[in-house]
């Protein structure tokens, strides 16, 4: 009768002994990012709009081989990738005004469609449209089904396949957000531990490539209300990460 | 060793089954989850149907010929045949009259996935036709349902602009889009916890009227639509609504809950919100400690 007893208080002193060492609910943490960049030194200090950033587990250490493959990345820049597909100067020219990696980042207005302004690839279009969907404004909207893939969104899938090779080798607990007009964008629901902050791909800023990879600590409980993390490519005391710029490569000529 | 059963079991499948079998089949609701119902959506569904007028568009039932393929025995059972329920409002040979397609009446078969943070990539840009603002993104398919909410796309048009032929999922690929679930009655209302929030709003100067993203902080990370909340840290409110030399709304009401435990919070929230114990997040902000009404003396 005593073996069982003993057995019993055996194990109870050892569930208790895990349990207590079993650690809190986790707390999570809020990383707030700020990018502020200059396309160049004359320019004054602007937000980054509509950039994705990316938050990759680990140290920078941790992550050598992604980062080698970063800065490896042979890119070619926007304007080269429709020059060489051919592209109207128009075309380069409407993508360039806002920033723009495909068609759909801002609506086709008339006067692109006709008249002084026209881009000659929308105006084919236009025309296809008008033809299949019988009504001008439907035409206009639609517009982009008309157009061959490559004009289309060519560069921005060309980008993804980059990407998606590159958030292969992160891992499946890669963060991303993209950030707002003012260039401010929240990680959340971070775990507390050592992370690589990269943008992934080389973000194109005036005549160079920008790459920011670098290590971020998140401590439990971190708060958005915190202090942002700063982001830039110019040095300054309250930068946390300065960006790496090379300058962009002359396009290829066939 | 065969393992034997026993014959309470046996009666009790056998039961099962005649249910199963002798159950007459209920052909006034069309399931799209009737293994013969899953065959590619074009075998039914003609895109686009001859009421679609603004755009091409799928806004009307199949044609009988669909149904009549496989369910000749119920077209033509009798003088009202139920089958005709599922789409005609009146079930008579001589009326046409069908409901809404879709049926609001009924259930939802299949619930959407859509990847907001693609989508931010590609069309959340600037945009230079906004009256006002200099920009324009998520209200390209959420336009103003009231003043306080925006509304979720209820058609094709925010979908097939893009996705009509060439960019996947296109328009006769439904299933890009639209997963067969469970039938659901969707929520009408979404849940809002900062009900008095008006997106024009924000003064004279429409301070409200900014880029989506700034406040609802988890959209560009949004892969579905899965779990997805509209996600705005009191951060976004406290900016201007608790700032020195601008508003103390947060802090206002804090300090009334002081010294009243049965204060109502009521300059963001209706009661059923505004009489709950504030959220850490809350007195966090107002560099507070954690606050609980049943603490107040």
């Amino acid at each position: 009768m005593r073996f069982p007893r003993l057995v019993f208080f055996t194990l109870l002193l050892m569930m208790t002994a895990v349990l207590a060492q079993q650690p809190p609910a986790k707390q999570s943490g809020v990383l707030r990012l700020r990018v502020r960049v200059k396309a160049d030194d004359s320019a004054p200090l602007r937000g980054l709009a509509r950039k994705r950033f990316f938050l990759i587990p680990g140290t920078l250490e941790q992550n050598r081989a992604l980062i080698d493959a970063i800065e490896r990345q042979a890119l070619v820049s926007r304007d080269c990738y429709y020059q060489k597909i051919g592209a109207s100067a128009a075309l380069i020219g409407w993508l360039r005004e806002s920033d723009c990696e495909s068609v759909y980042c801002r609506g086709v207005e008339q006067e692109f469609v006709s008249g002084p302004k026209a881009v000659p690839e929308f105006a084919v279009a236009y025309a296809a449209s008008q033809k299949e969907f019988g009504n001008d404004e439907t035409a206009r909207q639609w517009l982009t089904t008309n157009l061959a893939p490559d004009v289309r969104d060519g560069f921005y899938r060309s980008r993804q396949t980059v990407l998606e090779a590159l958030l292969k080798q992160g891992g499946p607990q890669v963060h991303s957000v993209m950030t707002d007009r003012n260039g401010t964008a929240y990680f959340t629901d971070l775990g507390p531990g050592t992370y690589v902050l990269s943008n992934l791909i080389p973000t194109e800023l005036g005549q160079t490539f920008v790459t920011w990879n670098c290590e971020v600590q998140v401590k439990p409980g971190d708060l958005a209300t915190e202090k942002p993390y700063l982001v830039s490519n110019r040095k300054d005391r309250n930068v946390k990460c300065v960006g790496v710029e090379k300058p962009k490569p002359v396009c290829a000529t066939d | 060793m065969k393992k034997k059963i026993s014959t309470d079991k046996i009666i009790r499948l056998h039961l099962c089954l005649s249910v199963a079998l002798f159950l007459p089949v209920d052909y006034t609701k069309f399931q799209h989850s009737t293994q013969k119902h899953q065959a590619a959506c074009n075998t039914c569904h003609k895109i686009p149907t001859k009421n679609a007028t603004t755009f091409p568009d799928i806004k009307d039932y199949p044609d009988h010929d669909a149904c009549v393929s496989c369910h000749r025995p119920q077209f033509f059972k009798g003088a009202r045949p139920v089958i005709c329920s599922v789409c005609h409002s009146k079930t008579s040979p001589r009326d046409e009259a069908r409901y809404t397609f879709r049926n609001p009446a009924s259930k939802l078969q299949f619930t959407i996935e859509f990847p907001h943070d693609r989508h931010q990539d590609v069309i959340a840009m600037f945009r230079f036709s906004h009256a006002q603002q200099s920009y324009y993104n998520c209200t390209v398919c959420h336009s103003s349902r009231t003043a306080t909410f925006k509304a979720a796309p209820e058609n094709h048009s925010s979908c097939f602009n893009c996705h009509w032929k060439a960019q996947q999922p296109v328009a006769t690929n439904c299933n890009g889009c639209h997963k067969l679930a469970t039938p659901y009655v969707p929520a009408t209302d979404p849940t809002r916890i900062s009900i008095k929030y008006v997106h024009e709003g924000g003064g004279e100067k429409k301070q409200h009227v900014a880029e989506c993203t700034t406040c609802h902080i988890n959209i560009t990370k949004a892969a579905s639509l899965k779990g997805l909340k509209p996600d705005v840290p009191i951060t976004a409110c406290t900016e201007c609504h608790n700032k020195d030399g601008l508003r103390q709304d947060l802090n206002t009401e804090l300090r009334a809950l002081d010294t009243n435990r049965n204060f109502t919070c009521v300059y963001c929230h209706a009661p059923n919100v505004g009489n709950l114990d504030p959220p850490a997040s809350h007195n966090l902000i107002a560099e507070r400690p954690p606050l609980k009404r049943k603490d107040i003396k």
